[in-house]
């Protein structure tokens, strides 16, 4: 790999595993509007996917008794959805000779993800993530009626074609 | 958030929401390893931000995320909490080559690229020396200077405004296309049957992409594209003396109730300052949050995550 080798630099970075984008499977993602604050496997087929019903206004379902309305929401054009997972470091360390990262422990750092919020990248440095599953589509939900087209993630997926805009190179005089 | 979450079987793993150019797929076929994030400047704040490398096609990509209040995900068989959504977008480098040309001009010599980019709070910051295509881009911020086949860069802020200017100019036009509402216009048309965006003037558009540039470069430089945008002061919206850029959009603007006395032939006279109806203040408030478009896009939690960031690096 291309890097100077020294260990400053090497540390904070997250190797994302190139392969895994080709080989990773359909996945099948809902946006729920409400928080569960576990993460975890979930029984999803068994008690929420076969209770969805297309009514006349989009999708139905309910969850803990209350009832969601959905709609299909696209991933923007030219991109893919991704669900990627860190790996532990260590622990699924097999076979990745080709990287040139260190597997120190980082049981600190660990302590340290249980105390904080667990979602953000930030504290994972130094550390190789893959995908697990793809996407173009997934399920936003609203509670008692569907989403709507000022929801703010149906904003926020209009961004990369702005994005587009603001780094595109500039013409020459 | 305090509670406990129980990482003790594998497959409780943190699962991350992604979504990444198409190309990426394609290019990571072509090699094996290649692709990483890194943690570097974030150009406005000078805070630590997450950024993706792709050291084969030398590409730069930001990360957004999109956090919104009570949401979280259902993936395949599991759950997983915060309901994020990430944005890897492709970004112009020379934003952030910016940063390190403007902290070293302070010494006000030119100097070597690799005395520029240097960063102990950042050090993967070098890698943005191995970007090819920077070179070849620099001069539109830079005086360069050559001596013995070496060249020596010094910032240039001139440059930089009319690089800028450019930078506000295509993101207009995106705006346009996008039908992004860039004016307060958003809120009143609630009452009307969209099209709204064929009522907002050239101004507003200037004004939003302006907020939005100003997310990758340092207040003092967006203050000084803000004069030479000569955009008003957004604290007291003054109507312009008529410049080029500022005339009003030639698109065909609906009359649509009262809305016609804001958009045509009575803005040009309207003195704003002196008549401003209370429903018109109310919109010349809103316009300000244009400033800070990006985080529109994206959850409040945005900048304080940077700030976390911060923190654990300490």
């Amino acid at each position: 790999m291309e890097c100077r080798g020294e260990a400053v630099v090497e540390k904070e970075r997250i190797h994302l595993r190139p392969g895994t984008l080709c080989d990773a499977t359909p996945a099948t993602l809902h946006l729920l509007p409400c928080e569960v604050l576990v993460n975890g496997p979930a029984p999803v087929g068994r008690f929420f996917t076969p209770a969805v019903r297309q009514g006349p206004d989009g999708l139905q379902v309910s969850f803990r008794g209350r009832s969601l309305r959905g709609e299909e929401a696209a991933v923007p054009p030219g991109f893919t959805g991704y669900v990627m997972v860190t790996e532990d470091r260590g622990e699924r360390l097999k076979g990745k000779q080709d990287f040139s990262g260190s597997s120190e422990s980082d049981g600190e750092e660990d302590e340290q993800e249980l105390v904080e919020a667990p979602e953000s990248l930030e504290r994972e440095f130094d550390r190789f993530i893959g995908a697990t599953g793809s996407f173009s589509s997934f399920t936003l939900w609203g509670l008692e009626t569907a989403p709507g087209p000022d929801a703010k993630v149906l904003g926020a997926l209009a961004w990369p074609s702005l994005a587009e805009a603001i780094h595109a190179q500039v013409p020459e005089d | 958030m305090a509670t406990r979450v129980d990482c003790g079987d594998g497959a409780r793993a943190r699962q991350h929401v992604f979504l990444v150019p198409e190309y990426l797929k394609d290019a990571s076929k072509k090699t094996k390893s290649g692709l990483m994030f890194v943690k570097l400047v974030n150009p406005c704040s000078g805070e630590g931000a997450i950024y993706l490398f792709n050291m084969c096609l030398h590409q730069l990509f930001e990360i957004k995320v999109f956090k919104e209040k009570h949401h979280s995900w259902f993936i395949n068989q599991s759950v997983q909490s915060g309901g994020l959504l990430h944005f890897a977008t492709p970004m112009d480098p020379l934003f952030l080559l910016l940063h390190y040309l403007i902290l070293a001009n302070k010494q006000g010599k030119f100097q070597p690229l690799d005395q520029v980019v240097v960063d102990d709070a950042f050090p993967n910051c070098v890698l943005l020396l191995k970007l090819p295509e920077l070179e070849k881009v620099l001069h539109h911020v830079t005086e360069e200077k050559e001596i013995c086949n070496k060249k020596y860069y010094k910032y240039s802020k001139e440059k930089t405004l009319k690089w800028l200017e450019k930078k506000v100019k295509q993101t207009v036009a995106a705006l346009k296309t996008s039908n992004v509402t860039v004016s307060a216009r958003v809120q009143s048309s609630a009452f009307f049957s969209g099209n709204q965006v064929l009522s907002d003037k050239e101004e507003d558009y200037i004004r939003y992409a302006h907020g939005l540039i100003s997310d990758y470069i340092p207040k003092e430089l967006s203050d000084d594209l803000s004069k030479y945008l000569k955009l008003p002061e957004p604290s007291a919206p003054l109507p312009n003396p008529p410049s080029k850029k500022l005339k009003l959009s030639d698109e065909p603007v609906e009359a649509k109730e009262d809305y016609t006395k804001f958009n045509t032939k009575d803005f040009k006279t309207e003195k704003k300052t002196s008549k401003m109806t209370a429903a018109q203040k109310a919109l010349a408030k809103v316009d300000k949050s244009g400033m800070k478009s990006i985080d529109a896009f994206f959850g409040a939690k945005n900048s304080k995550k940077i700030g976390n960031l911060q923190n654990s690096k300490k």
